[in-house]
């Protein structure tokens, strides 16, 4: 396999990290410092640290040391310019003193500051950057089981086995390429753990993710599970696992001790010194100093000289004193000499990783014999075993150089000097500390330094680790993309049982909440907006046009208590209302607020059919349930609206082409406005609403979805003598405003009531009940706010949506709706004033361009205000 | 937030499946002084504690439910449906 770093080429052996074969290959520097620009080398090689951050095929920020190579995968450095061995910005490290603790918080006291500053810092500091293109794919995806088991060594596998053999449905998670824990790369702790995998894999209710790991324990034991490469196809799979019981089984891990100069390339955790020998064959150094205790250091020691690298000298770290060379380690000092080395081999203290712990609610406290912060107080679902909750722990000895300078928090370049002034300058709690400094706060998320700047904050306070505690775990940790988060970029599309055919007529789309709908049509000799709109509104004006509106919602309801539940919900009365008849339904909330309109059909004595506005439906649908839930009365509700395609066939000529359809009496004697009727069209079985929202003689016809196609098709066909034409939503906006409906939620806000809309004869007062009458019965005659009016402009140009209304001089109101309105000639529209103003032929100004234009206001609809047209 | 409801009709579901309605309240009548309504519909008791809630199965049964939780810990102690006994 093969990669590409920094323009060059390496070559990866199967297994491989990038890391690793970069590592092979002689590279030492694998990043550069957040503040100083400071080399740095590889130190845990398990993920833990931020020493390897790099991007990977266009992604930012990605942990190196545990990514396996792909073949031809783009690696670059981050931070560095212009590259790692060299960079630039290292200058800054001379200039440390400039930049004291908290150095944001007393240098920009200026807003001016900040904004000059901002640009440049943005350049010189941070991590990575954003992908803002051709992001790859992340998927979603949730399990359930009875235990869920986080980390796959010795004590995870135990936990998973035994849990497996109960016959518990099991998942056990790891975020290493393959179980085992440290005995994969500690040879010599006599640990094998191969027979117990083996009989785990032979378990069939023990699923196992490998390469994936838990970023947070939430509530209800839900637990959030990132796997990489799940396949080919997808980047990263969140995995949301819900759990009824959770064993933390995640290991300790090891952090550095600190000296100066702790921070050089080549100075390495012992772990990661193995991880790098027996995962990967890859030779750590030639001539390597162990750090450590006794214990640890012989064991280390042993395994190098095994593998044939010279150990120079085992240290303790008592003796040790500072390590030196650049830009890697060449040498260190301790109390027993100095020696050249190219190696430093840190054996630190053990850290429990039980982050998962406290976020299930446990609290930590400090164990002198474990030299740790152990997790305690966990709840029934949760359970903590193996070194996790501090088996095998023995504390190291950590001396603490205070008064020198070692970097603490590698993420982001807090050294034990910073820590120290933050206490000085009254910060000496663990957490106003970790939020002065920002140490703990970077990628690693303290995993590196959280026990040292614990350590530096105790000796520096004079108080215990014990009584200086421990900053709060909070997930994610690791770290997370928004990818992962996000998920696959689903947008759900609903499409019009006749979409095909509009397709067909040249519809140009727009989306209407989930819907895609004809906004207008192209046709044969244009394709000009205006002219198309304006064919479209004369055919329905003098003609005869058909518009697909089945997305409006649609509910059928049945029962005998349906008018009891319609008289409570709607503000206008349903219970008496005849079958056979259609009446415009508002809704307010308690507050008299309008929520929603639509009609209401009573079709026969048990039935009825509502319509709501198209994006209300689910809320209208909860809302009468919600009035409906535990009143025991006998209303049964179903959501139509998938069911029914419907379409509105409207103009002077609409009678005639539907007529030749249907055996149904169409005259307005038999079928007047305002009625409804269930009939055939075509054959097909329908529901006829004779309503006007466009202002023409028309019909509304509901009919089942599959039909919906062939009766679009049947009554273009009919019409075509009567020089029928397909209308989209613009047309029936500008047709819809020279009548003034409004439009709910376009027109109207989350302040209008019926009667500032001039909608009051839709509300029935005497109704002894309805949602809403206590704050309506209060409003009428009162009308202090606002009130809608209509506007008619004298002049030029097009106002738009929420331009100033001006009287006097003074601002009066503002615009909701405008169109230019080819029955007046003239631009009209919709608009807010305050009730005085709200007078028939009153003059205002509206804002057009920036200019005040004259308008005249009118409380009629601008068009066939007597609405004869409508009845005809 | 992420914890279970237990639906009366479909049993333990993730929160995610419902939609909250809030506090179950007395509303009040009619004719009742403006006071009343004014506080029914602008106030609330945002308890610290147990409340009865409305909840709405919006993924699974569709129906509204009354689910005695506890604001602080999340934990739900009952959950039955209206015009049932709790």
């Amino acid at each position: 396999m093969k990669f590409h770093f920094q323009g060059n080429a390496v070559e990866a052996k199967d297994g491989d990290t990038i890391a690793a074969a970069l590592y092979r290959q002689g590279q030492r520097i694998f990043s550069r410092s957040f503040k100083y620009h400071r080399p740095r080398g590889l130190l845990c090689v398990q993920g833990k640290c931020p020493n390897c951050l790099m991007n990977v095929d266009g992604i930012p920020n990605i942990r190196t040391c545990i990514t396996p190579v792909r073949d031809g995968m783009t690696v670059k450095a981050q931070n560095a310019f212009p590259s790692l061995e060299t960079d630039w910005l290292s200058i800054t490290q001379r200039f440390d003193w400039l930049m004291p603790v908290g150095w944001y918080y007393k240098t920009f006291t200026q807003r001016a500051m900040w904004h000059a500053a901002e640009p440049i810092i943005r350049k010189v500091a941070g991590l990575g950057e954003v992908l803002t293109s051709e992001t790859p794919n992340y998927e979603h995806s949730w399990m359930h089981c009875d235990r869920a088991v986080i980390g796959g060594g010795w004590a995870g596998i135990e936990a998973a086995q035994a849990a497996g053999a109960r016959g518990e449905q099991v998942v056990l998670v790891d975020d290493q390429p393959a179980l085992g824990g440290q005995s994969r790369y500690r040879k010599r702790s006599g640990q094998d753990p191969s027979d117990l995998i083996k009989r785990l894999q032979a378990l069939p209710n023990v699923r196992i993710l490998l390469d994936s790991y838990c970023f947070g324990l939430y509530e209800g034991n839900l637990l959030g599970i990132v796997q990489r490469n799940p396949h080919s196809g997808a980047a990263e799979r969140l995995v949301h696992l819900r759990a009824q019981h959770t064993t933390v089984a995640t290991g300790a891990y090891e952090t550095p001790l600190l000296f100066p100069h702790h921070d050089l390339p080549g100075v390495m955790l012992s772990t990661g010194v193995l991880r790098l020998l027996h995962l990967y064959g890859v030779r750590p150094g030639e001539r390597v100093v162990v750090v450590g205790a006794a214990g640890a250091s012989a064991e280390v020691s042993a395994e190098l000289r095994d593998a044939g690298i010279v150990v120079v000298a085992t240290v303790s770290p008592e003796q040790m004193r500072v390590a030196s060379g650049a830009p890697g380690v060449k040498g260190i000092q301790t109390e027993i000499g100095r020696f050249a080395c190219d190696l430093v081999a840190v054996c630190g203290p053990q850290v429990p990783d039980a982050g998962l712990a406290a976020q299930a609610g446990g609290k930590f406290a400090w164990s002198a014999d474990h030299g740790a912060f152990l997790a305690t107080g966990l709840p029934q679902h949760v359970s903590l075993v193996g070194a996790a909750a501090g088996e095998g722990l023995t504390g190291v000895r950590s001396p603490l150089p205070l008064g020198k300078r070692a970097f603490v928090c590698l993420c982001t370049d807090v050294s034990s000097q910073d820590l120290c002034d933050g206490i000085a300058e009254g910060f000496d709690h663990i957490e106003t500390l970790k939020r002065y400094t920002t140490a703990t706060m970077g990628p690693c998320q303290g995993r590196m330094c959280q026990l040292s700047a614990i350590g530096v904050c105790a000796q520096q306070t004079g108080r215990s680790k014990a009584e200086t505690g421990v900053t709060t775990s909070r997930p994610p940790n690791p770290g997370i993309t928004l990818g992962a988060l996000a998920g696959p970029g689903h947008h759900p599309i609903r499409r019009t049982p006749m979409h095909y055919v509009h397709e067909r007529l040249g519809a140009v789309w727009m989306d209407m909440s989930d819907w895609r709908r004809p906004r207008y049509y192209r046709t044969s000799s244009t394709s000009a907006e205006k002219e198309c709109i304006l064919a479209e509104y004369r055919a329905v004006r003098e003609g005869v046009g058909i518009i697909d509106v089945s997305t409006l919602g649609k509910l059928d309801l049945r029962g005998v208590d349906c008018g009891k539940l319609l008289d409570k919900v709607y503000t206008h009365r349903f219970s008496d209302l005849r079958a056979g008849r259609v009446r415009y339904a508002l809704m307010c909330d308690e507050g008299g607020i309008i929520l929603d309109d639509g009609t209401i059909a009573h079709l026969s004595d048990d039935r009825y059919f509502v319509t709501t506005t198209t994006g209300n439906l689910e809320f209208v649908h909860q809302w009468l349930d919600w009035y409906l839930a535990g009143t025991g009365w006998d209303v049964h509700m179903a959501n139509v609206t998938a069911g029914y395609g419907a379409m509105n066939i409207a103009g002077p000529r609409s009678r005639e082409v539907l007529s030749k359809l249907t055996r149904c009496d169409l005259t307005s004697a038999a079928f007047p406005y305002m009625a409804c009727r269930e009939a055939e069209v075509a054959s097909i079985p329908v529901i006829m609403l004779r309503i006007g929202f466009v202002g023409e003689t028309g019909w509304e016809i509901h009919c089942p979805a599959e039909s919906a196609e062939a009766l679009w098709e049947a009554l273009l066909e009919a019409g075509q003598d009567s020089n029928i034409r397909p209308f989209g939503v613009e047309a029936q906006r500008l047709l819809r405003l020279e009548k003034r409906h409004v439009i709910v939620g376009v027109d109207t806000d989350a302040l209008t009531n019926p009667y500032e809309a001039d909608m009051g004869w839709a509300v029935k007062l005497e109704k002894p009940d309805f949602v809403g009458k206590a704050f309506l019965a209060r409003v009428t005659g009162d009308l202090s706010r606002e009130r809608l009016i209509g506007f008619v402009l004298s002049g030029p140009g097009l106002p738009e949506d929420g331009a100033a209304i001006v009287a006097d001089g003074q601002l009066a109101g503002r615009v909701t709706s405008t169109r230019h309105s080819p029955a007046r000639q003239a631009a009209v529209g919709l608009g807010w004033v305050k009730v005085s103003q709200a007078r028939e032929g009153a003059s205002v100004d509206v804002r057009v361009d920036g200019k005040l234009v004259p308008a005249t206001i009118t409380l009629q609809p601008f068009y066939d205000p007597e609405g004869g047209r409508l009845r005809q | 937030m992420s914890f279970l409801l237990p639906c009366p009709n479909c049993g333990r579901r993730s929160v995610y499946e419902f939609r909250f309605g809030g506090e179950v309240r007395q509303v009040p009548a009619v004719d009742a002084p403006p006071a009343e309504w004014q506080n029914y519909r602008f106030n609330r008791t945002n308890a610290a504690g147990v409340q009865t809630e409305w909840w709405f199965h919006r993924s699974g049964c569709r129906q509204w439910l009354y689910a005695v939780r506890n604001t602080v810990t999340n934990e739900v102690l009952n959950a039955y449906l209206p015009g049932e006994k709790p």
